[in-house]
């Protein structure tokens, strides 16, 4: 028997668009299971750039920290003076200034709203939208921070038991875990009764230095500091977030995966299932069982190829919304993040086509032939 | 006709094993995220107080001091001889502690470094190895931080310019976010640059002194300071970490239970479609539009209470081999949780049973003869 042209007939797509409710439901199972992924890794890259809002800000060429210290998140850091002098004194620095780096509340009464700030004392004030940089006795909020506690130009807060009046806001650093505030280092140094002391040293370099080699020459001459590029120090700072989020994202690829194997694997077997006669009539009329497979594996990798571009669709919605609604909660969709997702859903395909494939492989030709209901 | 005698509806749910089993496991995959997410969020919550649990009922702390972990605070010598000589303070141990972003295999660690006065409390209250630290620049670390990164008694931690020696590890201190460490408080000091300074007060009110009265009678008589519940200073530690947690797991919850109701209805739906001969047939012998709705709703429901029964199993499951293989993580998964579940999974299984409702009504009953 010659066989037919199968090539021609785009079984696939009709196979698929024949029962459209399934089809759809399958598409849009996948494209939430892979979401799950998706958003997550958004989520946690939205934190890692709001992170480094400050970093990215300073101007600085090379930020210098206690030895060991490479990040700014969470993290304790204390240079005495006199080291800040002698990084001064490094051939190459244009300037250096020191500021003071702490956990801190903003409150605006006993029993009023708080909100949790990263506190910086000195250095410059990025990113500021509103108002002035701070003097003695003053500070300045994250615009979102600011309404959320109601707190305009003008207004006294209470940090760490100490009475700031609002003098300006900044913007672009909240995040779920948090805003940055400004003050004066005189001002922090007086409510944390420290003196000579800095968290960070930001240093720029003279016209000409290389930051990497003012960096390392810093990391040579000076003793009990690391010196790190703001790249490097900003790309130190965003892997906090990764690092701690590696297993949870991890549990996230894997519930994805599982859900997205379950969905895709249910929508092709339904399908498979309701069209075995139809495979039956097909191989009656000369189609090959490794065209079979392929029209099935076609299924699953259109449904689930559908379901990633939907997914990425939707984390893209979310990215967009989402920040109208919260403005702490921003997503970031990067490539390496969509890469990621691509290889689960590729995954997915693989496993879900498994049982459909197998079946239709064992159809019979001839058992269209035996039953007629 | 009396359809209640057949079971139609386990048959026809019966009738395709596989695809059964696939709907069930998407709706227990579902329902076991959704209970291990709100586990692990209060399992986090539980981990952050970890530290403070162990310490006596009140605390003091910088004026405005709120907070155990996520906030500075400095208390000056004189401040802690004045605390100490309050009417009614048994003990006032001072502490210094801050988070401490270990840098291990190259990996930032996040771990709460406690700094305290030796042979005074707020030590470690269990040692599974070494001793105690007892002089300069010695450190307790975490049993399961330990193990995990290959460090033990003996070893040497690198951390803020100083060399700390392991001379111990402790139990019953591990924690996703906090992993608890202690060294000296002079040797905390001296890496903040700050000599003779703490940052708490872990104070033990006397004999027959309320812990309430010992509040409010520190925060009268002693300027410059804060002194808080131990409680209410836990229950903000929670609200900080877990609040900040609590828009990225609703989102994700919201999802899992998206993809639960999907999966019922795809299950049902395509159940229903294919089988439209069967129901044109039953409604061509008289079966009303209601028993074949209650006939699709009993098949979503069953898969949707099995899908949660295993659902819970699974949670349940892991939950309690987490401690076995990942003992820095805590789920806990309360009976409320479960309810909570199986009710809305219910109602999941009710909103799927709508799908095909209407598909079901246009079905001819005359289609059931005409092929």
């Amino acid at each position: 028997m010659t066989a037919l042209p199968f090539g021609a007939v785009p079984l696939v797509r009709r196979q698929l668009l024949a029962r459209r409710g399934r089809t759809l439901a399958g598409v849009l199972g996948i494209a939430v299971a892979l979401l799950l992924v998706l958003a997550l890794k958004a989520i946690f890259a939205g934190m890692e750039s709001r992170l480094t809002a400050f970093i990215d800000g300073t101007g600085a060429d090379v930020i210098v920290a206690q030895e060991g210290v490479t990040t700014m998140h969470m993290t304790q850091s204390a240079l005495a003076a006199g080291t800040v002098e002698a990084i001064a004194g490094v051939p190459g620095v244009a300037s250096t200034e020191g500021f003071l780096y702490k956990g801190a509340f903003v409150e605006t009464g006993p029993n009023g709203k708080s909100g949790i700030v990263a506190l910086v004392g000195g250095g410059p004030v990025p990113n500021l939208i509103d108002g002035r940089a701070p003097r003695s006795g003053e500070i300045v909020l994250d615009r979102v921070l600011a309404d959320t506690l109601g707190a305009g130009e003008g207004d006294v807060v209470r940090v760490l038991g100490a009475r700031l009046r609002v003098s300006g806001q900044v913007e672009g650093t909240a995040a779920i875990t948090g805003s940055f505030a400004y003050v004066a280092r005189a001002t922090l140094e007086q409510v944390l009764k420290v003196r000579n002391v800095v968290s960070y040293a930001l240093v720029r370099a003279r016209p000409g230095t290389d930051a990497g080699e003012l960096a390392a020459r810093i990391n040579r001459d000076v003793a009990g500091v690391t010196a790190s590029t703001r790249a490097s120090f900003a790309a130190s700072e965003r892997r906090v977030v990764g690092d701690m989020s590696t297993d949870i994202v991890r549990g996230m690829i894997l519930v994805g995966f599982v859900i997205g194997v379950a969905v895709a694997g249910l929508v092709a077997y339904s399908q498979v299932l309701a069209q075995l006669r139809d495979y039956g009539i097909l191989r009656a009329l000369g189609l090959s069982a490794r065209r079979a497979l392929m029209i099935v594996a076609g299924q699953v990798a259109l449904l689930v190829l559908s379901g990633f571009v939907l997914a990425l669709a939707l984390t893209a919605l979310l990215a967009a919304v989402l920040p109208e609604l919260s403005a702490t909660l921003v997503l970031s969709l990067r490539p390496v993040d969509v890469a990621q997702a691509a290889a689960v859903a590729g995954a997915v395909a693989l496993v879900a086509a498994l049982v459909p494939v197998i079946h239709v492989v064992r159809v019979e030709p001839a058992s269209v032939f035996r039953r007629t209901s | 006709m009396e359809g209640g005698r057949v079971p139609v509806a386990r048959r026809q749910l019966l009738a395709e094993p596989a695809k059964l089993v696939a709907a069930v496991a998407a709706v227990a995959a579902a329902v076991a995220l959704v209970l291990l997410l709100s586990g692990l969020r209060r399992g986090l919550g539980e981990q952050v107080t970890t530290y403070l649990d162990r310490q006596p009922p009140v605390l003091v702390g910088q004026a405005g001091a709120r907070d155990f972990l996520s906030q500075t605070s400095v208390l000056v010598p004189g401040t802690v001889a004045r605390v100490a000589r309050v009417p009614g303070v048994a003990d006032a141990a001072p502490v210094t502690e801050g988070y401490a972003m270990l840098n291990l295999h190259g990996k930032r660690v996040l771990a709460l470094l406690i700094g305290y006065d030796p042979g005074r409390r707020g030590g470690p209250w269990r040692l599974a190895a070494g001793r105690r630290p007892a002089s300069l620049n010695e450190l307790v670390l975490d049993r399961v931080l330990a193990d995990e990164h290959g460090l033990a008694v003996g070893s040497t931690l690198r951390f803020r310019g100083a060399g700390l020696r392991v001379v111990g590890l402790s139990s019953g201190t591990s924690g996703f976010m906090t992993p608890l460490a202690f060294t000296t408080r002079a040797t905390v000091n001296a890496m903040n640059r700050q000599p003779n300074t703490a940052s708490f007060l872990l104070v033990t009110p006397g004999r027959g002194v309320a812990p309430d009265a010992l509040e409010r009678r520190i925060n009268a008589e002693v300027p410059g300071v804060s002194a808080i519940l131990r409680d209410r200073l836990a229950a903000n530690d929670r609200d900080v970490f877990v609040g900040a947690f609590s828009g990225p797991l609703l989102a994700m919850i919201l999802i899992a239970a998206a993809v639960a109701v999907l999966v019922i209805a795809i299950t049902v739906y395509s159940s229903t479609r294919d089988r439209s001969r069967e129901y044109a047939t039953l409604k061509a012998v008289g079966l009303g539009r209601g028993a074949l709705l209650r006939l699709v709703a009993a098949q979503s429901g069953a898969v949707a209470v099995a899908g949660t029964a295993l659902g819970v199993v699974l949670a349940v499951a892991a939950s309690r081999s987490v401690p076995e293989l990942a003992p820095k993580y805590l789920i806990v998964v309360t009976s409320s949780d479960i309810v909570r579940m199986a009710v809305a999974a219910l109602l999941f299984a009710l909103a799927a049973g709508f799908v095909p409702a209407r598909y079901l009504a246009a079905l001819d009953p005359a289609s059931a003869f005409r092929r």
